[in-house]
This record gives structure tokens, C-alpha cells and sequence, in this order.
């Protein structure tokens, strides 16, 4: 199979996961079902896990695409350092944010699709994968060479000077002096 | 998605037309739609399906129970015992996590960087089509069976009078001048017939039937490997032999003409299933075009197809506009070779070609091909037919073809990305009340380009009809 990236795919599962608990949260809280209380939990968690996974990793080899409008969520992520950068750690925060949603059926559905995103997690840190900020790159700036300061010290090269004769009766127009005098015909 | 069928109409002339043809080319995106729409619409059907839950719990009739699918009053809302969970819709569950598999590995970035996890999940589509048609089968939705007997508004007769006026004053106003009629005998409900299945199995047989047919016809005549050559840039070339195969210009580079069986294709080696198939294939030595042992042991390949694609309308078109990007000129190189066979049958009376690429080896994958062409069309006195213009966008370094035999490239080589609009204005110009197809495989930057310019075309007299190619 080759080296497959699983936390990209444990990515897009988590990011939809989450929209699945928020989702499943809502219609628990608003009608109102028994045990709405976990329904509640489940639109905190969701959006939590939402705002957790939209900033997509750097790729190991490839080119990243990312997210629209990712730029400040990747800074706030990349701010808590190894917490978020390893997947040990999120394949167990999933794990553990989508217990209590099994106790409602609102939220049950939202609680298997994070568990399996959590175990494709666990998979990816199993493999040595780590999440890595998408930052611009910050080219140096185009600096324009230090030899730009120093004038050049001789002129340019010129022909020798028996080619840079001129034509005796456009004498009054030429750009530069003759060395040699000249004479018409020669 | 069933692409034998698609090519079958595509091919058949007679049967439609060319605005058809360009309809049958965005089946992809048909199929991209369709998905979505599900998605969205299994949202809706759940929630309604939760709110509905709490609605047999808040309605439980005691008059009819059996119209009821909740066990007790109140059951989805009190809370006596702990954890009961009431759990009717177990296919629904199935249904749901199937499709949440299969739409998180299609996104574009998945498919991008490893297309096996979604090749995988979404051969998961036969298992949520097999549950879907018995997702019917749980019987929720009820309707009266026996309305002729027991119509609405009717009274029973062995119940107190207390009870038949409190039956009359739920009916409302209309029925208190209404002739009260004598219930006969007691409603009777039925689950309704489920009908998922008609309108889910006839599709589902067509493609299974289309699968079939392509795996007998891929696996009933082998295809031997008879050549291997790597070219610069990090391509390889396979010639391959199959018995039977008849592709179309545009759809293999170089296609099997009558002189020459052999079909070949172009790879690219990016990804590590190319990079291991490189391993497998040996080649003597590599410089920059040698030709390579033949061999025929492992590994094995089946060929599948061939299937239409968007270029053959390159000689369905007085004037038509080819731009590829850097590997993308494969479907071209093809139609190149057909022309150089015989350009004359075609109704294509003038063709630009413009190839873009990052690297000035990649050039040498077709040089040939183009110097061949130009001259045979020189030969015969056609020389505004093919109109070439090849752009390095790689402007670093001083960059040209320097072999003499070359030399119809080197000329027509230009440094820096294309500018799309004077390439349209020259067209236009010269080629004035006439339709161009624009043909373009290459990076989506490039399509998207030409697609707007095609579409907001300035120049009243041509008319620019994009056609567009996809992969992946």
C-alpha cells in the first residue's frame, strides 16, 4: 500500500465528526430529550473538536493544501506546543470526549464517528506521524547586491582607437573626440 | 460512474450530439452532487426522525396502540431508569457511519495524497446500498388499513357515552352536525410497503452489471509489457501489447495504428505505487532515452478501458486549442500521432498547441513527435496547421534547445508563463466566425483561467467552448 498519511484522513473524520456531535447536540438539547445534559456536552465538545482539527498538518512529503482562513487557528493551535502537536494525546482526548455522548441518541452518533477518528489517530501516532503548523514562508527580502555602492572604478572597455574614427564632415555631431584626426576617404 | 456506458453513448455519433457529449463529460461532477446531496438530506431525515422519536412519545395513544412505536407515554422524556435507550433505527446507525467513512476519505487533499484509502471506503457503497433497502423494513410509518370499516369520526358502540363524546369533541367543530356512524370493528394499521428498494435496484444492477463486463473484458486478453523507456524529468514509458483493444485518439499516447499494435502510456514517477513499479521494471541503462529490455514476467497489469474523454472532440472542430501542462500533454501527444498519420480525415483544419512546463527536459518527451509532425504537414503544403508554442516557466538560468534537429522547437520556446488573453486575441483574430474548442489538461490554475476567459470571451465572432479534462 505504500505509506499512506493516516492523520490527514483522521483529520477530515474528526473535523466531520465534530460537526456531527455539535449537530446531534443541538436536536438533543432542543427537543428537550431526556438527558439533554450530555446533549450539551456534546455541542461544547463538538465545536471544541471543530475548532481543534480545521488547521490541516504540513504534509511529510507533498504539497499542503489548507484550509480557507486557517492562518489564525493554526497560530492558537500551534500555541499549545506538544499538547497539539502529538497525536497520542488527541487520539486520547478524542477518545475521551466521546464517551459521554454514548449515554443519549442524540449524540450516540457523534460518539462512534469521533471514537473511530480517535483510533485512526492513535493509528497515525502509531506510525510516528506529529502535526506540523502550515506557516507562510517568509522569504528574505530581494536585497540588491553590495557591489551597487561601488562605482565602477574604469570605464567600459572601448575599440582600439582606429575604429573609433568618425567621419570627418560629421565632425560637429560626434558624441567623443578623435584621437587621430581623419580626413574624408580614408 | 458507469464509464463503459458513458463511453458507449459518447462513441455512438448518430445518438447525440455534441452539447450532449459535453453533458456526459461532467459525470463526475454529477456524481460529486448527488453525493453531497445525500449527506445534506441524511442530516435532515435524522433530526426529523430524533424529533419524531419525542413526538410517539408525547402522542401515545392509548385508543390505537397499535399505532404507537414508542412502549410507554412519556418514555423518550422521563428519566425513571438510567440508560434506556430505545433504539429502533440500528440500519439507520449503519447507514450513517457508512456514509460518514466514505464522505471523509473523498475530499480532494485525501485523494491527492493517498488514493487508497478512498478507493477502499468507497467500495463501501454496496454495503449502504444492501442496508438501505431493508432500512424500510423497521415499519415506523403506519396507515389505516381498514378505513371503509372504521372511518374516522366513527363511535364504537360498546364504549360508554363519556368516551363518545370525548372522541366526537377531539374531531372538532365540522363533525358535531355529522351523522355519527357505528365503528364496525376496530381500526387495523399496517406498515407501509417499503419502496426504496424499486427505485435503489434498478441503477444498482446496472452498475453491477457494468462492473462485471469490465473485469471480464479486462481479464479475458493479458497485456504484455513489450517496452520499458525512462525519459528525463522522471517518466517511464510503458509500450504495452493487448489483443483487441481499440482506444481512440486522446485516450493512450501513442495509440495502436495499423502499422504499430503497441499502445503506450505516459507515467510520472511522483508517488511511491509508480516508484515501486520502477523497481520492478529493469532498464539497462539510464540515460536519457533508452530503450529497455522487453519483458513479461511480473508484475501483472489489466488494462481497463478504454473510456471517453473529453479529447477526442480535438477533431470534431475547425480550429480547436490544445494547452497542456508539463505531464498533461499525454491526451494530446495521442492526437498528435493520429495526425501525423493522416491529418486529413479529420474535419480539424487548424490546431494551436501550447505546452507549459516548469522543466526544460520535459520538452524532449515528445520532441520527436512534434518535429515529425511539422515536417510532414510542410511536406504537404499545410504549414499554418499546427501552430506550436512551447513557455518554460522556469526563468532562472539561460535555458534553449540546442540540437539541430530541434531547431522547429528551440524557436517556438519561450521563457515565462503564457499570457492567455493575447493567445485568445490572436486566435480570435485569425481565425474570425468560427468555434474553437479549448481543450486543457494541465494544473487547475491553467483550467480555471481558460475557463473564465473562455467564457467572458471578448471577441464576438469566435466563439471559445471550453472541455474540460479531470483525473483524479
Amino acid at each position: 500500500m505504500g505509506k499512506i498519511e493516516w492523520a490527514m484522513w483522521a483529520n477530515e473524520q474528526a473535523l466531520a465528526a465534530g460537526l456531527i456531535y455539535a449537530t446531534g447536540g443541538i436536536v438533543g438539547v432542543a427537543g428537550q430529550f431526556r438527558g439533554w445534559q450530555f446533549a450539551a456536552f456534546g455541542i461544547a465538545a463538538g465545536v471544541f473538536v471543530c475548532l481543534l482539527e480545521y488547521p490541516r498538518s504540513k504534509r511529510g512529503k507533498g504539497t499542503s493544501v489548507e484550509r480557507t482562513g486557517q492562518y489564525c487557528f493554526t497560530v492558537c493551535v500551534n500555541a499549545f506546543g506538544p499538547l497539539t502537536r502529538n497525536y497520542y494525546v488527541r487520539a486520547f482526548l478524542h477518545a475521551a470526549l466521546c464517551v459521554p455522548g454514548g449515554f443519549m441518541l442524540a449524540t450516540v452518533l457523534g460518539c462512534v464517528c469521533l471514537g473511530i477518528a480517535s483510533l485512526i489517530y492513535l493509528s497515525a501516532a502509531i506510525h510516528g506521524e506529529h502535526w506540523e503548523p502550515i506557516l507562510p514562508r517568509t522569504e528574505p527580502p530581494k536585497r540588491v547586491g553590495d557591489s551597487i555602492k561601488e562605482p565602477p572604478q574604469n570605464p567600459p572597455p572601448r575599440p582600439p582607437p582606429e575604429l573609433r574614427r568618425k567621419k570627418a564632415d560629421k565632425l560637429e555631431t560626434a558624441a567623443y573626440d578623435n584621437p587621430m584626426s581623419v580626413t574624408v576617404n580614408e | 460512474m458507469c464509464r463503459s456506458l458513458l463511453t458507449f453513448l459518447r462513441g455512438s455519433q448518430r445518438v447525440t450530439g455534441r452539447r450532449v457529449r459535453r453533458l456526459l463529460d461532467k459525470s463526475k461532477t454529477f456524481h460529486v452532487a448527488c453525493g453531497v446531496t445525500i449527506c445534506i438530506f441524511s442530516v435532515v431525515h435524522v433530526s426529523a426522525h430524533l424529533v419524531n422519536m419525542v413526538s410517539f412519545s408525547v402522542r401515545y395513544s392509548e385508543d390505537f396502540p397499535g399505532l404507537n412505536v414508542a412502549q410507554y407515554r412519556g418514555q423518550v422524556t422521563h428519566t425513571d431508569t438510567h440508560m434506556d435507550i430505545f433504539f429502533p433505527g440500528v440500519t439507520g446507525v449503519l447507514l450513517v457511519l457508512v456514509l460518514f467513512l466514505m464522505f471523509t476519505a473523498s475530499s480532494y487533499c485525501i485523494r491527492v495524497s493517498s488514493y487508497e484509502i478512498f478507493w477502499y471506503t468507497h467500495n463501501l457503497f454496496i454495503v449502504f446500498y444492501v442496508i438501505l433497502m431493508v432500512h424500510v423494513a423497521g415499519g415506523a410509518l403506519k396507515y389505516q388499513s381498514n378505513v371503509e370499516t372504521h372511518p374516522p369520526g366513527c363511535v364504537q358502540n360498546n364504549l360508554s357515552s363519556w368516551t363518545n363524546h370525548r372522541a366526537a369533541g377531539e374531531k372538532g367543530t365540522e363533525s358535531s352536525g355529522a351523522p355519527q356512524t357505528v365503528c364496525q370493528e376496530e381500526a387495523r394499521f399496517q406498515p407501509h410497503f417499503p419502496q426504496t428498494w424499486l427505485w435503489v435496484s434498478a441503477p444498482l444492477c446496472l452498475y453491477c452489471a457494468e462492473r462485471f463486463y469490465r473485469f471480464i473484458r479486462s481479464s479475458a486478453a493479458p497485456v504484455t509489457i513489450v517496452s520499458v523507456i525512462s525519459h528525463p524529468c522522471s517518466v517511464v514509458e510503458l509500450r504495452m501489447l493487448k489483443s483487441g483493444f481499440k482506444p481512440h485518439p486522446g485516450q493512450v499516447s501513442p495509440c495502436p495504428t495499423g502499422k504499430n499494435q503497441t499502445f503506450g502510456i505516459h507515467l510520472r514517477v511522483l508517488g511511491d505505487w509508480t516508484l515501486w513499479k520502477c523497481v520492478f521494471l529493469p532498464t539497462c541503462n539510464i540515460s536519457n532515452l533508452t530503450v529497455c529490455c522487453a519483458f513479461s514476467s511480473h508484475p501483472r497489469v489489466h488494462v481497463d478501458g478504454p473510456f471517453g474523454s473529453p479529447s477526442e472532440e480535438v477533431f470534431n472542430y475547425e480550429v480547436s486549442l490544445c494547452v497542456a501542462g508539463g505531464i498533461g500533454v499525454t491526451p494530446f501527444a495521442c492526437v498528435l500521432q493520429a495526425l501525423f498519420d493522416d491529418w486529413r480525415q479529420y474535419k480539424l483544419k487548424r490546431l494551436y498547441f501550447v505546452w507549459v512546463c516548469r522543466d526544460l527536459q520535459s520538452f524532449y518527451w515528445f520532441a520527436d513527435l512534434l518535429c515529425g509532425l511539422h515536417e510532414r504537414l510542410w511536406r504537404d503544403n499545410r504549414p499554418d496547421y499546427l501552430n506550436v508554442q512551447l513557455y518554460l516557466s522556469n526563468t532562472q538560468g539561460l535555458q534553449s534547445i540546442s540540437e539541430e534537429r530541434y531547431r522547429f522547437l528551440s524557436s517556438r520556446l519561450r521563457i515565462g508563463r503564457p499570457k492567455w488573453k493575447l493567445i485568445f486575441q490572436e486566435i480570435g483574430r485569425a481565425n474570425q466566425l468560427k468555434r474553437v474548442g479549448v481543450f486543457c489538461c494541465g494544473p487547475k490554475g491553467i483550467s480555471k483561467a481558460l475557463h473564465t476567459l473562455c467564457n467572458s470571451n471578448p471577441h464576438t465572432e469566435t466563439a471559445f467552448e471550453y472541455n474540460k479534462e479531470s483525473f483524479s
